[in-house]
């Protein structure tokens, strides 16, 4: 008895262990679920935020109203513990969605490098969105190095620096300033006039070296200094030398100039702490509710980044904050194919594309955003996002490297962050960065 | 009757049993074999990597940082708790009324959320806080989570707080459990009341203080919330801890396996420094005879 216990326990142990190693994989044609009485039914995983998700399931909803052989369920993306690792849990568990929102090229990258995405650019109809929606030069830096599309960016937000005008006013400027020297003697004004209390560019992240930190800071810089070099290509240090250099010694001239504060401080812009700082066109629905006091063009100014004094800031490039939609691989042909055509069904008409910049402040990732008509009363209604709108070619995006969140890492420990604290000369910060990257990209 | 006694047990123990094989075997064979996979969960493929996972996480500074950080939180947590939790058993015991309403207030910390009480704290050391202000005035500026050792020491205060409550309880019952009659008898044969802590309460309280001690220790292995909110590991790498690497590693990075392995190691070290501990705390109670 105890022996036929003992082995009834030992098969169970090893049944139950056996199925947690199962890779969980299973292909394409396996999902037969998908196309049930003629309907494909695709999933839809939205952005977790309510104006995205409702946007989407008003679309879906709008297109099953043309289209009775499509059903598209559209549910929130978890973010528990982050909405990647709830990606890839539901990949390993096989009950990935057919296309997902929110997705940053770096995550792209390294689920493409697993085999978990479609090219975007295999499907039929794909390149009738890029053609329709009018984004070919957007789309272009989002080129994978295999020769690929695996994302489609939905908005692409060209970061831009706010400076207080108010404070800027008060130091004898009516603009903000545009070039490196420029921004120091605005620097030596604000010190010799508000002392301690008040600073250049007051923010702690700018000593925190998580990974995507450095998108809003060094990033932002490099690319106007650099005219959009990309840093890493594929698996290639790219980095240029000069402009990267030159970024590191800008931001270690402000912090010899006591601009900096990268102490723990809460809305330090919007209580003139700084008066610097990065700015994504989100912010302005939080100001309304929680800062109304801040206006456009006379409490804060919106620019590109300040560039090296021998770079012409009308050619400052910036970092793109910018996500897009990917298809899964795990999807049948048939949800692969029916999710393009959805895409394509509201891509084609710039209207939506106007709800959804209406909606969510996000710029759509097109090129043709300062000029089109259909987004024309929503720039004239909200000033603020014009520069936003009219910089969406100039915006570089991240990375497409799988390991983005390792590499971003070292920019801040081995350069950026020593810097703002004056732990290292830039030129230093510089090459041990360089090699401490080249090292983690073998 | 044997047989039906043999029935009867297997049936009383198989939800532990189940549990176990549920929760704790199945995860850990299953972290074993990520261990030693490049997998991310993702590919369709896994490669077999032997060893190297565990051997670039030996090497890893993030993981050099856990492993001594660990130590340093031992050093500031578990005297600060022990200290605290002993004083408000102390002073709980001594009450004539209400002793379980002050008991309760004190537990409440533990409770809280993590999340909530990090929060509440990273704003009261803001740069323009009113606590940082009024120092600056008198001319004290200390960059609290910018400068390690505040940042660890900022960090073993929170946990400090919210399990000094539960540890006091303990220490309470243990408090309540020696007789009287031990201390009248002390007075009578001559012992101060300045040596009635060290010569009578400590010794009958070490197996509470024991139990407070390891679950103290413990603690320092798995912290996470307070970290993760506060600092994310920093400055540098200065309150990094086994948990916040694992968690890095596998949810920013997702390489399942090398946090796997990093996890494995967690539990080694875990396992050996516990081990240790309990092993010092034995020897100390039977070189003073409490045991």
């Amino acid at each position: 008895m105890k022996k036929r216990n003992s082995a009834l326990l030992m098969v169970t142990l090893s049944a139950v262990m056996l199925s947690a190693c199962s890779t969980g994989q299973n292909t394409a044609n396996d999902n037969s679920n998908a196309a049930a009485g003629g309907v494909t039914t695709i999933e839809f995983w939205a952005a977790p935020n309510p104006t995205q998700q409702a946007y989407w399931q008003e679309m879906a909803k709008a297109y099953e109203a043309t289209n009775d052989k499509v059903k598209i369920n559209v549910s929130a993306i978890k973010e528990s513990p982050t909405s990647e690792a709830s990606i890839q849990s539901a990949i390993a568990a096989k009950s990935a969605p057919t296309i997902s929102e929110n997705i940053n090229r770096g995550f792209a990258a390294q689920l493409a490098d697993s085999e978990a995405l479609v090219p975007l650019d295999t499907i039929s109809g794909f390149s009738d969105i890029v053609s329709a929606r009018d984004m070919t030069k957007t789309l272009e830096p989002w080129k994978f190095a295999d020769g690929h599309q695996y994302v489609l960016p939905i908005y692409s937000n060209p970061m831009l620096f706010g400076w207080r005008l108010d404070t800027l006013k008060e130091l004898g400027y009516d603009a903000p300033p545009k070039t490196y020297s420029e921004v120091l003697e605005v620097t030596s004004k604000l010190k010799a006039k508000y002392g301690d209390k008040k600073y250049l560019w007051a923010k702690p992240d700018l000593a925190d070296p998580t990974a995507w930190k450095r998108w809003f800071d060094f990033y932002m810089l490099y690319d106007a200094a650099s005219g959009g070099n990309k840093f890493i290509e594929g698996s290639s240090f790219t980095g240029d030398e000069k402009a990267g250099t030159e970024v590191l010694s800008f931001v270690d001239d402000i912090r010899k100039e006591k601009g900096i504060l990268s102490r723990q401080v809460t809305d330090p812009f919007e209580t003139g702490t700084g008066i610097f700082t990065d700015i994504g066109p989100w912010t302005f629905s939080m100001w309304d509710q929680k800062y109304p006091n801040l206006k456009y063009n006379e409490t804060y100014a919106l620019s590109m980044p300040p560039v090296p004094d021998d770079v012409d800031p009308a050619q400052s490039k910036t970092f793109a904050d910018t996500k897009g939609l990917v298809i899964y691989a795990s999807a049948t042909k048939a949800q692969q194919q029916a999710a393009v055509d959805f895409i394509k069904w509201v891509y084609s008409d710039a209207a939506n594309d106007a709800k959804w910049f209406k909606d969510t402040n996000l710029p759509p990732a097109r090129d043709d955003l300062s000029t089109n008509e259909a987004f024309k009363p929503i720039l004239d209604a909200s000033p603020q996002l014009k520069p936003y709108a009219e910089n969406v070619p100039n915006a570089v995006p991240p990375m497409d490297n799988a390991k983005y969140n390792d590499l971003q890492t070292i920019i801040g420990v081995e350069a950026f962050n020593k810097v703002v604290k004056g732990e290292i000369a830039p030129a230093d910060g510089w090459a041990a960065m360089k090699a401490a990257l080249e090292k983690a990209l073998k | 009757m044997e047989q039906r006694n043999n029935k009867l047990g297997w049936l009383f123990t198989s939800p532990y049993l189940i549990y176990s094989v549920v929760f704790f075997f199945v995860p850990l064979i299953w972290t074993f074999f990520l261990s030693i996979t490049d997998w991310n969960m993702i590919k369709p493929k896994f490669n077999f990597v032997g060893i190297s996972n565990f051997a670039d996480a030996l090497q890893s500074p993030n993981v050099h940082a856990a492993f001594w950080n660990t130590y340093r939180f031992m050093l500031i947590f578990v005297p600060l708790v022990t200290v605290l939790a002993i004083g408000v058993a102390v002073l709980v015991h001594g009450l004539s009324r209400f002793k379980g309403l002050f008991l309760i207030g004190f537990f409440l910390p533990y409770l809280s959320s993590g999340v909530v009480s990090a929060l509440i704290v990273k704003g009261l050391l803001s740069y323009t806080s009113p606590i940082n202000t009024a120092l600056r005035g008198m001319g004290i500026d200390i960059d609290w989570l910018g400068t390690p050792f505040t940042a660890l020491f900022i960090v073993g205060l929170i946990l400090a707080w919210k399990f000094t409550g539960y540890y006091a309880l303990i220490i309470t019952s243990g408090l309540e459990s020696i007789d009287k009659e031990v201390y009248e008898a002390a007075a009578i044969d001559g012992v101060k009341d300045g040596q009635r802590f060290w010569r009578i309460t400590l010794p009958l309280l070490y197996p509470s203080l024991y139990t407070t001690l390891i679950l103290a220790f413990g603690v320092t292995f798995g912290i996470f919330t307070e970290v993760y909110q506060l600092t994310g590991g920093g400055p540098g790498n200065a309150t990094n801890t086994w948990q916040m690497e694992i968690f890095k590693q596998a949810f920013s990075n997702l390489q399942s396996g090398y946090a796997s392995a990093v996890a494995l190691l967690a539990s080694v070290a875990t396992f050996i420094s516990i081990f240790i501990i309990r092993k010092l705390l034995e020897v100390w109670g039977k070189r003073n005879g409490w045991v």
